[in-house]
């Protein structure tokens, strides 16, 4: 397990693509190489690392808010962070746990496709979703967000779920294929192009007019002929 | 910084001047190739060129490269982007898969051998767009061609049957939007497209101008010909992308029976991979690449291009809307629609070849068919970028054509639809070094009419590409990956005389010219003044007085004057 704290307040971003891969061995995390703004740097430069015991974990100790891209593409293993972190969080993430104490940014888990994040306060914009211009958000694994969260909630999400135990923004689930979105309070606009997968909704929230009303729930998006489904949880 | 050159030894191959894999030295001075005696050679940078390639700069006469339609294509496709080739140092930074950023295309044309590449379709509207865009590319020459077939005027024009005017009009199109020539694309479809409809067939009337796209083609091709352009009608064929459509493209290849030109081809169909579907459906598809190739190595007076499709990311993007509206609804893919007023219009859809769907291995096939089925003085090396992929991969194609094992071990890959549905499995031929270069440096120039490219001989522009390959011991269709290898990184690329790149890496940044044609001398502007200013008045959204391109904004021109 390493345990890792920022040295100073960042002043721009940190691009820190660390995983639990780097946990077997304090020389290689060191000098693991991060950007701080347009400057490549050693992670040892602006953190202070120290290794207790061989568990694959990483603990992330202090504010790590402008620090972004942290678990991207990990694949198993352990990621505690104590405090916020910033955005893309998880991206492409196959596999292993994400635990973030504070609150999450925006692109949280976009385009995983395994693994667990479990964010114990709030997270912003295009969770699970889908970067600009990709055919597919979310494909697996599991994010539970115990506050809110903002827009754009698994966008082009194909599989895996997304649960958020607060409320949320606009566009959930827009242009989703597969996978389940459960949001326990209220939220804006649901299920826009939507084609397959389910939303689940315990508050208020708005549907488009393009929804009939079945047995199961809504199903939608008729304008692209779905067969999504949106219903009170 | 313009240096004597004396290239040694090197083994040079220079189809145009007869040259066939003989060691000899090359000289250059001031930009240009000159004879020994010439040079000083106490004065003189020697490249010692023993046991390599030497070769005419490669000369791309078909891709997307600048304008309105390939840079629509970078912004719905932020996920191109994402490719970093090249941090800011010494060349500018650069990004891009497929859809290269302006200095990426320049770029990596010159780590290829390759200094002149042209923009095959210029919204004339657009024209001080692309020529921004073309002004942003450096290490190549360029040019671009605007389209016409489907303009207003020309329609105006053929359904008066008024040839004299259409050549006026095509004069002043060209200069005013400082292009090259006459670029045709699914004549009279896109005007059809306006009204939801396309020309699929030659004689399919364009809606409220009672002509037909054989008349359009017919009338273009006689009054370029009577302006005596440089390079010929330079033909996108209706019907495109649809299966059966190789009898279109033969048809609209009869269309110039009885012109003919003593220094090129009359008509140059571009292209055609994707105009040589047989077939009825797409359950029933198949290769029309042979009768394609049987007709045009029937005449003496049609070149073609041939599109090849490349496994892997592309852009589908061209002047023809409504083929790009059926390409959206059959991928289901994104689409975006451009409309130029009363010239045209464009669309572009993101695609991407996969190996194990039977179309595109299909695709990728016919290309293939049609550059080894077709005599190598007819067809030039293409892939229409980005439509068919990047020409970053035409070492690969030019590597397929000369080995048969190659092509039977990329087959092992894909569709198993190909064996019957085309005919690359049985053909055996299998190109020369020598013809591979003749389909990639002097043909197109003779194409495009320039004759100071694409060889070697005294007055031509040193644009030089060494390569590390000797001809006299490579065995092609053994050693393909070497061809394969060796021509994506030259040893060394000269532009106009300076060496731009060595070893496959950029050393040096030049600006290439920007060739326009001015047909202007022989046509008198008056004819056509008082409709000029009608259309300008009634359907233009902006002044005559403000369309256009002066050639003073233009970083290099060359202006080429037709008399």
């Amino acid at each position: 397990m390493l345990i890792i704290k920022p040295k100073v307040d960042f002043v721009v971003s940190v691009e820190a693509e660390i995983t639990p891969d780097i946990a077997d061995d304090l020389e290689k995390a060191k000098n693991f190489e991060v950007y701080y703004g347009k400057d490549k740097v050693k992670l040892e430069d602006l953190f202070e690392i120290t290794k207790e015991g061989d568990d694959k974990k990483l603990v992330l100790d202090g504010d790590f808010s402008k620090v972004k891209w942290i678990g991207c593409r990990m694949e198993d293993g352990e990621i505690v962070v104590k405090g916020n972190v910033g955005a893309n969080c998880g991206a492409y993430m196959k596999g292993g746990k994400i635990i973030i104490e504070g609150n999450a940014d925006d692109w949280l888990g976009a385009e995983m496709s395994g693994g667990e994040i479990i964010v114990k306060g709030n997270a912003k914009n295009c969770i699970g979703c889908a970067y600009y211009g990709d055919m597919q958000g979310m494909k697996g694994g599991k994010i539970t967000i115990e506050g809110n969260a903002i827009n754009y909630i698994g966008e082009k999400m194909a599989g895996g779920e997304i649960e958020i135990k607060g409320n949320a923004g606009d566009f959930i689930g827009t242009e989703m294929t597969n996978g389940l979105i459960v949001i326990h309070g209220d939220c804006g606009f649901v299920g826009g192009d939507m084609k397959g997968g389910e939303i689940r909704i315990g508050g208020k929230f708005e549907l488009m007019p393009t929804f009939k009303k079945s047995e199961e729930g809504f199903v939608g998006d008729i304008n692209v002929g779905g067969k999504g489904v949106v219903k009170t949880l | 910084m313009h240096h004597m050159l004396h290239i040694k030894n090197g083994i040079v191959i220079d189809p145009k001047n007869g040259i066939k894999a003989e060691k000899m030295d090359i000289f250059v001075k001031e930009g240009k190739i000159v004879e020994e005696s010439e040079i000083d050679k106490s004065q003189c940078k020697v490249i010692d060129a023993s046991n390599k390639l030497v070769v005419a700069g490669g000369v791309d006469m078909h891709a997307h490269i600048a304008g309105s339609k390939i840079n629509t294509g970078r912004t719905m496709r932020p996920e191109e982007m994402r490719m970093v080739r090249q941090i800011a140092n010494k060349f500018r930074a650069t990004v891009g898969r497929v859809l290269l950023t302006s200095p990426a295309i320049g770029y990596e044309y010159a780590k290829m051998g390759y200094t002149t590449s042209f923009e095959a379709a210029q919204p004339p509207i657009g024209a001080l767009h692309t020529h921004e865009e073309l002004d942003a590319i450096p290490m190549v020459d360029k040019a671009a061609l605007p389209v016409f077939g489907n303009w207003h005027f020309v329609l105006k024009y053929v359904a008066e049957k008024d040839i004299e005017k259409l050549k006026t009009f095509i004069a002043w199109a060209i200069e005013r939007t400082k292009g090259f020539g006459v670029k045709v694309v699914n004549p009279g479809g896109v005007e059809a497209w306006m009204y939801g409809k396309n020309c699929r067939n030659l004689d399919d009337e364009v809606p409220n101008f009672g002509i037909t796209p054989r008349e359009i083609i017919t009338s273009l091709i006689k009054a370029t010909e009577e302006l005596n352009l440089c390079h010929s009608v330079h033909l996108h064929c209706n019907n495109l992308g649809n299966p059966g459509n190789f009898e279109t493209t033969i048809e609209t290849m009869k269309l110039a029976n009885g012109f003919s030109n003593d220094k090129r081809q009359v008509l140059h169909v571009t292209h055609v991979q994707f105009n040589a579907y047989a077939g009825s459906s797409w359950r029933d598809v198949g290769s029309g690449a042979a009768e394609i190739a049987k007709y045009v190595n029937s005449v003496d007076n049609i070149t073609i291009d041939m599109g090849a499709a490349i496994f892997g990311h592309a852009t589908a993007m061209t002047g023809d809307a409504p083929f790009q509206f059926t390409l959206h609804k059959l991928l289901n893919a994104r689409w975006s629609n451009k409309d130029s007023e009363i010239e045209g219009g464009a669309g572009i859809v993101p695609l991407m070849y996969l190996p194990k769907n039977p179309v595109h291995a299909l695709q990728w096939a016919i290309g293939l068919e049609l550059g080894l089925l077709i005599d190598s003085d007819k067809v030039v090396l293409t892939t229409d970028f980005p439509n068919g992929g990047p020409f970053t991969e035409y070492p690969y194609v030019m590597a397929m054509l000369m080995s048969k094992k190659m092509r039977e071990k990329e087959l092992e890959k894909v569709s198993p639809f190909v064996q019957k549905a085309a005919n690359l499995p049985s053909i055996e031929t299998e190109k020369s070094l020598e013809e591979v270069i003749h389909m990639t440096r002097d043909l197109p120039a003779r194409i495009l009419g320039l004759e100071n490219k694409g060889h070697l001989g005294v007055g031509a522009d040193a644009d030089i590409a060494i390569y590390n390959l000797n001809p006299n011991e490579i065995d092609a269709s053994n050693d393909y990956e070497l061809i394969n290898k060796a021509f994506r990184n030259a040893l060394y690329t000269i532009k106009g005389g300076t060496i731009i790149v060595k070893d496959g890496q950029l050393v040096e940044e030049v600006w290439g010219t920007t060739y326009w044609v001015d047909a202007t001398k022989n046509v008198d502007m008056k004819a056509i003044e008082d409709d000029l200013n009608e259309y300008f008045d009634l359907y233009y959204s902006i002044e005559k007085e403000n369309y256009g391109v002066e050639e003073a904004w233009i970083k290099n021109p060359t202006r080429l004057v037709m008399g």
